[in-house]
């Protein structure tokens, strides 16, 4: 029995501790938004947070989030009260088929947690393992950067 | 308007064209008389195939093009939505089921793609809902006891004496009512929806990780499977070793089908996990050694050849060389391309007693619906497809093999059966463009016209695989033999009896061009190929769009200057070219930067570009990208620019990585490792320049992908002094 936090509620869970952390986040406990893209962490279609750093989850085996904190896209935000990047987003019209978009926005997510104003070379840098292949690239580095500006902002009317 | 007693229920039939020339008769746009695949609410109304009024106020719309990125259902919302005066914000939009009523109107089959979607149903779905809105108006009028002149609409309300009220009032009145035909369309100057509206409709959920994909399907009961194929395409199954297989947890079965040998556990990952398991041996077939080197040196013979079809033969090419200021020679290369879509293949099925149900995202639901009663023997009728959102599409979810892999598991192991390929398989057992080669003897005279243009293509075509897989998936009750047989006879007529236009196309039609001759040897490999992304144009605007290139620094020429000269014939294209070459003019470049020029014609739009490009350490740096794009009125002008950023960014990839290559009859990639994409840090800045229209809109989807690849080579030329020739571009060192 494995027991993690996801999005912010405890989880256990008996499967076989080598699956990929997806597959269990996914078909365990029902939560679709993370994708599966190349089973090899080399297109980060997959990515959540493991105790807030932004990882490939196709590769990741179950035994390794015992106890840690794991969140999704779900986890994210929702319709009613959305992430400053899932508002970007949408501004921006980033999502074409949107496969990706989940992935990309938890590598962004995970980018502005660490760096609230990231230079565009770093966010290239910290995107560069989340493969478009709509070409939605110009957009979520446009939406990036409006989330930026949004969250200093923020910063400054709370200083 | 009239409000008459007219049946919907006519039978016109006409014809159109399909691919390479199949003709297919089909009902008109909307007026089949088959039962209605939707189901109508407790008092609901249903007007026709594409909206239902409920209840509760909602409205429908039942998409008839299938959304995989290019904003399909967000542009025909607000088609039918500036009709029927309903913000395409204001309505609930789904994927249709199968119906002939939503058959594709440039094609006649229900299928998605060729850029037709917003240009196919531009006018009929705003005639829908002229129709409709003008339904409700009347059903208003006798509600309200008023006269139609006394009314208006806004966004999904009827507007009465300072009073507002839902359609959905009114519903129960239209229910009785005799359908209203041929109502007036709007002005453009009066449109609210069309060349105004940015946001996508369909955002929102992407963003939150509520829209649902195929890969996201589930139904009670059901099993996951993974399909071991042949490494070899075609190659038959001798004999397989399933003991290992079966000991691996979660595995329950292993069964093999007319494609491979299928391994169906409890989860995805056991099955995929225990795949490797399994001991296997497959026929050596004569394509089990073929290497790309040995199918790029058979093209190469082909061009030498006389077995060959003529696309064009007009003038004299002789006379057009001897008048020639200058002269250029070539041979252009394109390989192999997998679609990798980031969602990789995948279909559950539920195949009960004597109906189905069946789950996926696909490009073309009717051939899914098609290929599942074929093989299973249940009628189409009984056959439900939800159709969900695509994770990419790009011509790959228009073939529907892995539909006819899940129904044969299905049926073999008595449960719902969820397969799933890897991106592996979809490397590996996939469809793909076709690779070419081209050679080109072009020639200027001295007032700067073309004045021969000699074209020979040799390579794969993808019509005649298209028909064997369409034949079944139209006609399912077709027996196997002769479906198989008319396929076979059909694809007899592209070997080298006739063109196959996806393989031509784009090698001659952009220019004024009075010596002209283009001709295609049909090769294959038995390697499937299919649709990709701007199919021939991906192509062959670098074989022409090079050569350009190439004539005009022969002749001394700009490159613009000679491309406006040759394109007087073509206004709309001349008009980009133009527009791009002045823009061109004006961009400041630092040192190093240089700058390459590309136009071409697809899809009725055109499109011209400038890349501006680096070469940096010996890698080609794509900094900048111009684009230049007539698609007539642009119903979502931001949908137009994200297609021409995606399609420029689709087209890149294929200029700077794209190649399969065959070793031993294998694809040698496997994933995004040796088949690599453009990421975020290689993508250019893109600016896009739409071309103000009032003419009828024209397909976005596809044709920014042809001219990339020639706009970077060309400035790459500039950069090194190297023409690169061959896809992807390389630099010799």
């Amino acid at each position: 029995m494995i027991e993690f936090s996801l999005n912010g509620e405890s989880v256990r869970t008996d499967v076989d501790p080598n699956t990929p952390l997806l597959w269990v986040v996914r078909d365990v406990f029902g939560l679709t938004g993370s994708k599966f893209g190349c089973g090899a962490g080399l297109c980060g279609a997959c990515t959540m947070h493991v105790d807030e750093v932004a990882q490939r989850t196709c590769i990741l085996p179950l035994s390794a989030v015992a106890g840690k904190r794991i969140k999704t896209i779900e986890g994210l935000g929702d319709v009613e009260n959305l992430h400053p990047l899932q508002q970007a987003w949408i501004e921006h019209s980033v999502p074409q088929c949107g496969y990706c978009q989940s992935g990309q926005l938890m590598s962004a997510a995970a980018l502005l947690d660490q760096n609230p104003n990231p230079t565009p070379a770093q966010i290239d840098q910290a995107m560069s393992g989340n493969i478009c292949r709509c070409g939605t690239y110009p957009r979520i580095k446009q939406a990036i950067q409006a989330a930026a500006l949004a969250y200093d902002a923020t910063a400054k009317e709370g200083a | 308007m009239s409000i008459k007693n007219l049946s919907r229920r006519r039978f016109l039939k006409t014809t159109a064209v399909v691919g390479g020339g199949l003709v297919v008769g089909f009902s008109l746009f909307g007026l089949s008389d088959e039962p209605l695949p939707v189901v109508t609410e407790p008092g609901g109304l249903v007007p026709n195939a594409f909206l239902q009024f409920t209840a509760d106020n909602r409205i429908i719309f039942y998409c008839p093009r299938d959304e995989m990125g290019q904003g399909v259902m967000t542009g025909l919302a607000t088609v039918i939505g500036e009709e029927l005066d309903v913000s395409p914000h204001s309505m609930e939009i789904v994927h249709c089921e199968v119906h002939s009523d939503y058959a594709n109107p440039a094609m006649g089959i229900q299928v998605t793609g060729g850029s037709t979607s917003i240009n196919a149903h531009y006018m009929p779905l705003r005639q829908v809902g002229a129709d409709t809105r003008a339904l409700i108006l009347a059903a208003a009028a006798k509600d309200l006891n008023a006269s139609l002149g006394e009314l208006n609409t806004e966004d999904g309300q009827v507007l009465y004496q300072g009073q507002t009220y839902p359609y959905g009032r009114f519903i129960a009145t239209a229910r009785e009512m005799d359908p209203v035909t041929g109502a007036p369309l709007r002005r453009q100057s009066e449109f609210r929806y069309i060349g105004q509206l940015s946001r996508r409709t369909d955002a929102l959920a992407k963003v939150t990780g509520q829209a649902d994909y195929g890969l996201d399907a589930r139904v009670e009961g059901m099993q996951y499977a993974v399909l071991v194929r042949s490494p070899v395409f075609g190659a038959q199954l001798l004999s397989y070793d399933d003991s290992a297989v079966l000991r691996r947890p979660g595995v329950t079965a292993v069964v093999a089908i007319s494609n491979g040998v299928a391994i169906v556990a409890d989860s995805y990952w056991h099955a995929r996990d225990a795949a490797s398991q399994l001991s296997v041996q497959w026929e050596d077939t004569p394509r089990s050694s073929l290497t790309s080197e040995q199918q790029r040196f058979e093209l190469i013979a082909a061009l030498d050849s006389d077995d060959e079809a003529t696309a064009v033969d007009e003038g004299d090419i002789q006379l057009g060389l001897a008048d020639a200021r200058a002269q250029i020679e070539g041979e252009y290369w394109t390989p192999y391309l997998a679609h990798a879509p980031m969602e990789p293949m995948n279909a559950l099925v539920r195949l009960g007693d004597n109906d189905a149900e069946i789950w996926l995202g696909i490009q073309s639901a009717q051939a899914a619906q098609n290929l599942v009663s074929r093989v299973s023997g249940i009628p189409t009728e009984n056959i439900v497809v939800h159709n969900l959102f695509l994770g990419g599409g790009f011509g790959r979810r228009g073939v529907a093999t892995h539909v006819v892999e899940a129904t044969e598991i299905a049926m073999a192991v008595g449960t719902p059966i969820k397969l799933m390929w890897s991106r592996e398989d979809d490397i590996q057992s996939g469809f793909y463009r076709p690779a070419s080669i081209a050679r080109v003897r072009a020639a200027v005279d001295s007032n700067g016209v073309i004045s021969a243009w000699d074209v020979k293509r040799a390579g794969g075509d993808i019509t005649p695989g298209t028909i064997k897989n369409l034949l079944p998936a139209i006609f399912p009750s077709l027996p196997t033999g002769l479906a198989n047989g008319v396929s076979s006879t059909v694809g007899f007529l592209f070997s080298n009896l006739s063109p196959d236009s996806s393989s031509v196309e784009g090698l001659h039609e952009n220019y004024n061009l009075t010596n002209v001759q283009v001709k295609n040897s049909s090769i294959d490999h038995g390697v499937p190929v299919t649709f990709w992304r701007s199919v021939g144009h991906s192509n062959n605007a670098f074989v022409t769009e090079s050569a350009m290139d190439e004539l005009a620094i022969a002749a001394d020429l700009d490159p613009v200057e000679l491309r406006l000269k040759n394109t007087g014939d073509n206004p709309r294209l001349n008009n980009v070219i133009r527009i791009a070459g002045e823009r061109m003019r004006e961009m400041q470049l630092p040192d190093g930067h240089h700058l390459g020029f590309a136009s071409h014609g697809s899809f009725l739009t055109d499109v011209a570009q400038v890349a501006q490009v680096s070469v940096e350490a010996g890698k080609i740096r794509v900094h900048k990208v111009l684009c230049v794009v007539d698609c007539g009125l642009a119903v979502n002008p931001d949908i137009v620019r994200t297609q021409m950023e995606g399609g420029i960014i689709f087209g890149l990839t294929a200029a700077l990585y794209g190649e399969l290559t065959l070793e031993a009859g294998r694809v040698k990639q496997s994933n995004f490792h040796d088949y690599p994409m453009l990421r975020m840090d290689e993508a250019p800045e893109i600016v896009v320049i739409i071309v103000d229209s009032k003419t009828e809109p024209t397909g976005v989807g596809e044709p920014s992908v042809p001219p990339i690849a020639p706009a970077v080579a060309n400035a790459v030329f500039r950069a090194t002094g190297q023409r690169l020739r061959d896809l992807p571009l390389r630099l010799v060192v």
